[in-house]
């Protein structure tokens, strides 16, 4: 008796130690652990022109490609994380091998503390996705009769589905177009009703692949304050992959890139902004010809016929000044943009003084 | 397992909610029927030379309404579901998108079949009654009741040759195009028991032939309607769930291998 009221003394203890170290911020629950992930696929190999076709008949030759190579990392609950890298860096291997698609070659993933191969359909429950140059939505139902059959396929008894559809139908402003089929949607509202058909289970972890593909501005915007919401309001981790920059600088707070399928560069969205994202390119077209000077933190990419390309590190010049400088007065057209992502992932690629991933 | 079922439910009903828009272009497909059965009527008309023959123990009446009644299950259970969309499905990579959800794919895609004949088929069996009647008459002997047994043999028929063309399907995960097999097994069942009886063919092929899944699938439910017996329906019945049982342990089996090998490329 007493033994039993001892135990039952030291869990009490432990709870309350627990909820007081998760309320100070002391513990963190990671949601995603990847350990040595790695995945090879065999691309079949043909020489050219007919010989090459016989050949390879009889003698098929195939190629490895590492897709992901023993990629480590891990996510924290409620982070919003950017996972970045050019096409065929192994990105969307990596989702898929997180969300139970594809099968590791080597090493393990747990999400939630689940074993996305051992347990793919327990953890359906858990995780959403959002692909968005994949539609989930039946294009012939309206948005609420997929939601409602979404509401089924997880097990959520239909007067639950009901209140759901209508929170998500008040926050994703879907009211007016939530009786019109899929297929008669714009792209904006139909990748709003992708987003709320992923959420309606309530997962605890969202894969956002390309969300705002294809999206204009506005709309971009749009999604990019409602993910925001949705994180804020329902702690829900995000798990992002796009090459928009406008994605990742206003929605992400870690960027982690990829490429030929390992992890070069995992930091704070900061740390990023401070040494990668401080570069801006001028475009100008000027009308008469202006001697550009020589300044610091001012570098000429393109000088030709009064077509100017420059690319301002606004670390150490404010683009106002720059503009002073180049006497954009004379300027007839201009344009001033981030260094694309693809010039960064290249120039982080490049460099030396690789990030090590924990 | 209530609610295993309810979420299969709920996509067979979103299938037919989605193939309730599609009934004319269904009824399109009348115009193949009508030819194939208007040519199997004359030449059937032309093979009896005296109204009161048998042939391989049927009657003309008989016969016609045999094959109008194969036709029927062929033209309202085809589908490009369990066959080219499954293949494209694992060849293109979409199944990634399938794959994640509570639910199992082979069964998702079974379910969307059924969802598709269950409006086909009725459909089919309201014009080959239509045409049958008006063109030969009514089958002699044939006692409504009995498609109390004989339907249920047509659904299990469907499903038996469902599954075992997804399995073929399903074998998209090793090879590039599983169209040719597909193929084969089309013809195999187009001879054996669709176009003709079974018992047309000599006693040693039909022993061979009611080996095969096949048998149940046209043969069998087509023969219970035109001459219904007690003791063949038990055979037929059983010999459908046999099937079955094979046929979905075959799937889930070539399921789980081939997923294992699923090469998703890009995204």
């Amino acid at each position: 008796m007493v033994y039993t009221q001892k135990c039952v003394y030291g869990i009490a203890v432990l709870f309350y130690i627990s909820i007081q170290l998760k309320e100070e911020g002391g513990i963190t629950l990671k949601v995603i652990e990847a350990d040595n992930l790695s995945k090879t696929f065999r691309i079949k190999q043909k020489e050219k022109g007919m010989a090459g076709s016989i050949k390879s008949v009889f003698r098929p030759q195939t190629k490895e490609i590492h897709a992901v190579d023993q990629v480590s990392f891990s996510v924290e609950e409620g982070e919003m994380l950017a996972f970045i890298g050019p096409n065929g860096a192994g990105k969307s291997t990596t989702i898929k091998m997180l969300t139970g698609i594809l099968y590791p070659d080597g090493g393990r993933a747990q999400i939630l503390g689940i074993d996305p191969v051992k347990k793919r359909k327990q953890l359906c429950y858990q995780i959403g996705t959002v692909f968005g140059q994949k539609e989930q939505l039946w294009a012939h139902l309206t948005p609420y009769d997929n939601f409602r059959f979404f509401g089924a396929i997880y097990d959520i008894p239909d007067s639950e589905t009901e209140r759901r559809i209508q929170e998500f139908s008040d926050i994703f402003e879907l009211g007016a177009f939530i009786n019109t089929p899929v297929r008669s949607l714009s792209l904006g509202q139909r990748i709003r009703c992708e987003i709320v058909a992923s959420l309606l289970h309530k997962p605890r972890v969202l894969f956002l692949d390309e969300p705002t593909i294809g999206l204009d501005p506005v709309v971009k915007d749009h999604i990019r304050s409602l993910i925001k919401q949705m994180n804020r309001e329902l702690h829900t981790t995000i798990f992002l992959t796009s090459h928009d920059v406008g994605d990742i600088e206003k929605l992400c707070k870690r960027i982690m890139i990829v490429n030929a399928g390992q992890i070069v560069l995992d930091e704070s969205m900061e740390h990023l902004k401070y040494h990668y994202l401080n570069k801006k390119i001028i475009e100008m077209k000027l009308s008469n010809h202006t001697p550009l000077p020589d300044l610091p933190g001012l570098t000429v990419l393109k000088e030709k016929n009064g077509q100017v390309r420059l690319e301002v590190d606004t670390a150490v010049m404010k683009i106002n000044d720059a503009l002073r400088f180049i006497d954009a007065e004379q300027a007839e057209d201009i344009t001033i943009s981030n260094v694309p992502l693809e010039n960064i992932i290249m120039e982080i690629y490049r460099s030396e003084n690789r990030v090590q991933v924990p | 397992m209530s609610r295993m079922l309810k979420k299969y439910t709920v996509i067979y009903k979103s299938v037919l909610i989605e193939n309730l828009q599609y009934m004319f272009n269904i009824a399109m497909g009348f115009i193949s029927y009508f030819i194939m059965c208007f040519v199997f009527i004359k030449l059937w008309n032309y093979i009896y030379a005296d109204p009161g023959d048998l042939i391989a123990g049927y009657t003309k009446e008989q016969m016609i309404w045999y094959v109008m009644i194969t036709e029927m299950v062929w033209f309202g259970a085809r589908s490009s579901t369990i066959t080219r969309q499954v293949s494209s499905d694992i060849r293109g990579g979409n199944i990634a998108y399938l794959m994640n959800k509570p639910y199992h794919y082979t069964l998702y895609i079974l379910a969307k079949y059924t969802g598709e004949w269950s409006i086909q088929l009725p459909m089919y069996a309201l014009l080959a009654t239509v045409m049958g009647v008006t063109m030969i008459g009514s089958l002699p002997g044939f006692r409504p009741v009995t498609l109390l047994a004989s339907v249920p043999c047509v659904i299990l028929g469907v499903t038996v040759n469902a599954v075992f063309k997804l399995c073929i399907s399903l074998l998209s995960f090793w090879i590039e195009d599983s169209a040719p097999f597909q193929w084969i097994y089309d013809k195999l069942i187009l001879v054996m028991g669709t176009l003709f009886p079974i018992e047309i063919f000599p006693g040693a092929l039909q022993f061979l032939f009611k080996l095969t899944p096949i048998y149940t699938v046209c043969y069998g439910p087509a023969k219970l309607i035109v001459d219904f017996s007690a003791e063949k329906c038990a055979e037929i019945l059983l010999t459908q769930l046999l099937y079955l049982c094979a046929g979905l342990l075959l799937m889930f089996f070539i399921y789980g291998k081939g997923v294992r090998k699923l090469y998703v490329n890009g995204g």
